[in-house]
């Protein structure tokens, strides 16, 4: 933990740097101060580090056998351009309680630029679904994504995209390995002999966004983002469903028993007139359970929904569209920006038959429902360009007694204070 | 139209008053060679095979009788008896609806019967125990079929729960006495233990004892009360053995308890050939009084010249109690009782039963031993009570300085 500590500290100090480090560097070859540490070879040659670290000091009530002190996430990557047709990134996550070690790979992809209209993208990277999954985890509003984010969005995968801005309307379209990392199959062992057992792919995803509320008169709520997702994949037989999982990370919903197609739906909204800023989404998803009955036959769908809706307001007055862009950083004589956030969202599982008797067995017909509902109360303070204090409230609430982190409580207050370091 | 309504409402009422005539009296009926069905996923069934050695739970539906229970839970269970090829199970009707109950009962056991050839010694056995007065869980046999298919001959054993602690302890008013502290004896294969103090530390109890009832009290209200027990057991003065041992076990029932589990020949129970094993033990309701309970006595009628006193010095427990005068004489009245109570019933009780699972028995091709081990398991078996009446009858003699009976050697 000390040498986490240390690397901690020295991603600190650079996000600290003297303010004439803030200065453009555009220009200039050589190892240069490019809002990161930068290599520039040329004019489109560059080689970007990249690099975050989040730490937390968190506390629960009830206590729910968390640490009080977390690292959430410590990475280091570059990124870069390959002329001006081609842009690229590799991240990889760095862990280890006492030594400091190289951990998953996160974002490692080249993408072809030429056009906007279409470009192609390929490696390993996030799937189109989600527009809070698909925000980096620096421009997050809150500490954590919204449970449906982390639950029902596929996450990363390795795949081939193809995306565009045509205007009024952005596409994004691609086809991947598995089904996102978030979904991994827990259970594989019901594949046959020579298949792929880890998969559940491959995938397609597609998500159309655009303004289209400017073809409405509806007033300053003609600025607003809207978008639609869709996701289809096939889920081998095993108890490999998608799952409910607390902000904590606690199961409320375990996997049950699926087998066949694999389907999300989505909706996003995002609106960020001025230094306000209103995003909601919508998600569900539909996984078929095809002879999984106690006698082999077929059961209903089993469906997982999710939505929240959040609104932030900088205090400060900053422009949400440029939300990292304090007007007075903190160590260039301002107090940066400061941003108030609310967030109220659910997530819940259930099946599509409700005949019967509900069982929590996980092949059961008709599930007993369960759900979480959360409130998230948040104040973040943008002290620089690349670091953050976030602080955040919330109280979480489960619908089922039986299954919840400390039973039978169903609702929990928990709160932390967070250092984003992002570069 | 009336005549066709009056019909069925006959019709239904026939029904109803059919599922209200079976209780769980009915399921465990001795006399009845019982079918029940498990339908469960095939993935499932082959998996819980594999795995026969793990206690994971997978979603079944129950037939009996023409009733069905769905989504009950199923798991492997047994420690030496465990078998990929004819798992024992746990039948849990609550494992996935808190409330879902099936004839009053919350679980129950189907005992494979891998390691008894005769497949009547724990089922007999149990019958004796109850017939002696002493809390047993009701069996009968049955024939299980697994997704259609005939899995063998299995003991149908009532769970040692609180549903049982209830029909057992019965009631004080509406209070019904099921929720003292139940701990099942948990076998520590390669650490045999005699009921030796082994310190203060509960965690040394909590090994042996598993809680099933009252889980989440604080652990000193749990083992606490044991570790005392054990202690006192122990460190007692011969003169204060008895004051101060028996407000914390009923030492009359657990002098009851040996005997009769002597008497059966039973070589792996409480005074076993490597240690305590094969019981429950129950603290009953607001009391710091202990019992126990029989559980799995498939060891049962190992030989008909089984000492009467085996290691009874061995364990700290049994030893001491039969230091006592009144307590070594009630023993050996318990065993002469024993005897008495055999003489007209075990020998029949274990025809009859060989003659009711017969047929299921011979035609289960899953278990472990041959028709004609099975047949000479059985012989033996019913040469057992007569011999061993004779042979208890002498010893108590011998040790209690009485008359002789006519055949002693």
């Amino acid at each position: 933990m000390k040498r986490i500590c240390v690397a901690v500290s020295i991603l600190f100090s650079l996000a600290a740097l003297p303010a004439q480090a803030q200065d453009n560097n555009a220009d200039k070859r050589g190892m240069v101060w490019n809002d990161r540490p930068s290599i520039v070879f040329g004019e489109d040659l560059s080689v970007d580090l990249t690099g975050r670290a989040l730490l937390e000091w968190r506390k629960f009530d009830p206590a729910i056998g968390e640490e009080v002190f977390h690292l959430r996430t410590l990475r280091i990557g570059l990124k870069g351009e390959l002329t001006r047709h081609f842009d690229w990134e590799i991240e990889r996550e760095i862990s280890g309680a006492d030594t400091i070690q190289f951990g998953e790979w996160k974002d490692v992809y080249l993408e072809w630029t030429t056009f906007d209209a279409l470009r192609i993208r390929g490696g390993r990277f996030k799937v189109p679904f989600g527009l809070e999954q698909n925000t980096g985890v620096g421009n997050l509003d809150f500490a954590y994504r919204a449970l449906g984010s982390t639950a029902l969005t596929p996450g990363r995968d390795r795949g081939v995209m193809v995306f565009g801005d045509l205007g009024r309307v952005n596409y994004e379209a691609g086809v991947f390995d598995d089904d996102g990392d978030i979904a991994e199959s827990n259970e594989p062992q019901f594949a046959a002999e020579g298949e792929d057992l880890a998969s559940v792919g491959p995938s397609f995803a597609a998500r159309l966004t655009g303004d289209l509320f400017r073809l409405l008169p509806v007033g300053r709520l003609q600025s607003a983002n809207v978008g639609v997702a869709y996701t289809n994949s096939r889920v081998p037989e095993g108890l490999n469903s998608l799952r409910g999982e607390g902000l904590w990370g606690d199961d409320f919903f375990q996997r049950v028993y699926v087998k066949g197609r694999r389907q999300r739906f989505g909706a996003q909204f995002d609106w960020t007139p001025g230094p306000v800023g209103v995003r909601a989404e919508w998600m569900q998803s539909r996984e078929q359970r095809q002879e999984q009955s106690n006698r082999n036959e077929n059961l209903s769908d089993f469906i997982g929904t999710a939505w929240y809706v959040a609104s932030t307001w900088f205090v400060t007055g900053e422009d949400k569209d440029d939300s990292i862009n304090a007007r007075r950083p903190l160590f260039r004589g301002g107090i940066g920006a400061i941003e108030l956030a609310v967030r109220y969202e659910g997530l819940g599982f259930d099946s599509a038959s409700k005949t019967g008797t509900a069982f929590t067995n996980p092949r059961a017909d008709n599930q007993v429902p369960n759900s979480d509902k959360a409130l998230t109360f948040g104040l973040n303070w943008t002290t620089t360009k690349w670091s953050r204090i976030v602080l955040n409230a919330i109280r979480e609430h489960f619908e089922d007694e039986t299954r919840v982190p400390e039973p039978p409580t169903t609702s929990y207050w928990s709160g932390l204070v967070r250092l984003n370091i992002v570069f | 139209m009336l005549k066709p309504f009056c019909v069925a409402v006959v019709f239904v009422l026939g029904l109803s008053t059919t599922a209200a005539a079976q209780t769980s009296d009915d399921f465990f009926n001795p006399t009845v060679l019982q079918r029940v069905e498990l339908w469960l996923n095939d993935a499932d069934w082959a998996k819980l095979k594999a795995a026969f050695q793990e206690n994971t739970y997978y979603p079944a539906d129950v037939v009996w009788n023409g009733q069905t229970v769905r989504n009950v839970g199923i798991r492997s269970r047994g420690l030496g008896s465990r078998s990929a090829t004819k798992p024992g199970l746990r039948v849990d009707f609550d494992r996935y609806s808190s409330g879902q109950q099936f004839l009053g009962l919350k679980s129950f056991v189907l005992d494979n019967l891998t390691q008894d050839p005769t497949g009547v010694k724990e089922t007999v056995a149990m019958r004796f125990f109850a017939r002696l007065g002493i809390p047993a869980p009701r069996e009968t046999h049955v024939q299980l079929y697994v997704n259609g298919t005939y899995t063998g001959l299995y003991g149908l054993v009532e769970s040692v729960d609180k549903t049982m602690m209830g029909r057992v302890f019965g009631s004080i008013g509406d209070n019904v006495q099921n929720d003292g502290y139940l701990f099942e004896y948990n076998y520590l294969l390669g650490n045999p233990w005699r009921f030796l103090y082994e310190g203060p530390d509960l965690a040394r109890y909590k090994a042996r004892f598993d809680i099933k009832t009252n889980e989440s009290h604080a652990e000193s209200l749990i083992w606490g009360p044991i570790e005392e027990l054990v202690r006192l057991v122990n460190t007692s003065s011969a003169n204060g053995f008895e004051a101060s041992v028996a407000p914390r076990l009923d030492l009359a029932a657990f002098v009851r308890y040996i005997a009769v589990q002597n008497f059966v020949a039973q070589n792996d129970g409480f005074t076993g050939y490597d240690g305590m094993n094969n019981f429950y033990f129950y603290r009953l309701e607001n009391s710091t009084s202990h019992v126990l309970i029989a559980w799995d006595e498939d060891n049962a009628f190992l030989q008909p010249d089984f000492g009467i006193t085996t290691r009874t010095e061995e364990n700290v427990l049994t030893r001491r109690v039969l230091e006592t005068g009144s307590f070594r004489t009630l023993y050996f009245g318990v065993l002469s009782e024993a005897a008495s109570s055999a003489a007209d019933w075990l020998r029949q009780e274990m025809q009859r039963q060989l003659d009711m699972i017969n047929t299921a028995m011979t035609t289960d091709t899953l278990k472990p031993y041959s028709n004609a081990e099975h047949q000479a398991a059985r012989e033996m078996l019913l040469a057992f009570p007569d011999a061993r009446i004779t042979y208890v009858r002498c010893e108590v003699a011998k040790q209690t300085g009485a008359t002789r009976p006519a055949g002693c050697q």
